[in-house]
C-alpha cells in the first residue's frame, strides 16, 4: 500500500486532501447551522419551535 | 537509465514512500478516532435516527 506514494507525490496528494476534508468539514457544518435540530448557537428553542409548526390545524377545521 | 530505475513517478524511493505512509496511516487513524468522538457526543446530544 506504501507504494501509492511512489505513484502519487505526497506534497500535492496532502495538500489536496486537506483542501477537500476543509471544505467538506464547512459544508456539514454550515448544513447543521441551518438546520433547527443540530443548530448549536440558536439552541434548544429552536427544536420544539419545529414542532409547533407540525401541530394539527386549530379546532373547527 | 540505470538511475531511472531508482527513481518512481513521484521522486519518492522505497524507504521514503513507507516513512511516508506509516506517518499518513497514524494521522489518518488520529483523525478518524477524533471523528469517531465527535459522532458519539453528537449521538448523545441528539441522535438523528
Amino acid at each position: 500500500m506504501y507504494r501509492i506514494w511512489q505513484i502519487f507525490d505526497p506534497r500535492r496528494t496532502l495538500i489536496a486532501l486537506f483542501a477537500f476534508l476543509f471544505t467538506l468539514a464547512i459544508l456539514i457544518h454550515f448544513i447543521l447551522l441551518s438546520t433547527a435540530k443540530y443548530n448549536w448557537l440558536e439552541g434548544a428553542t429552536a427544536a420544539p419551535a419545529a414542532a409547533q409548526q407540525m401541530a394539527p390545524l386549530p379546532a373547527g377545521k | 537509465m540505470a538511475e531511472e530505475k531508482k527513481t518512481s513517478l513521484s521522486g519518492l524511493t522505497e524507504q521514503e514512500a513507507k516513512e511516508f505512509h506509516s506517518i499518513f496511516v497514524s494521522s489518518f487513524l488520529g483523525f478518524t478516532a477524533i471523528a469517531v468522538v465527535a459522532h458519539i457526543l453528537v449521538w448523545a446530544w441528539r441522535p438523528w435516527l
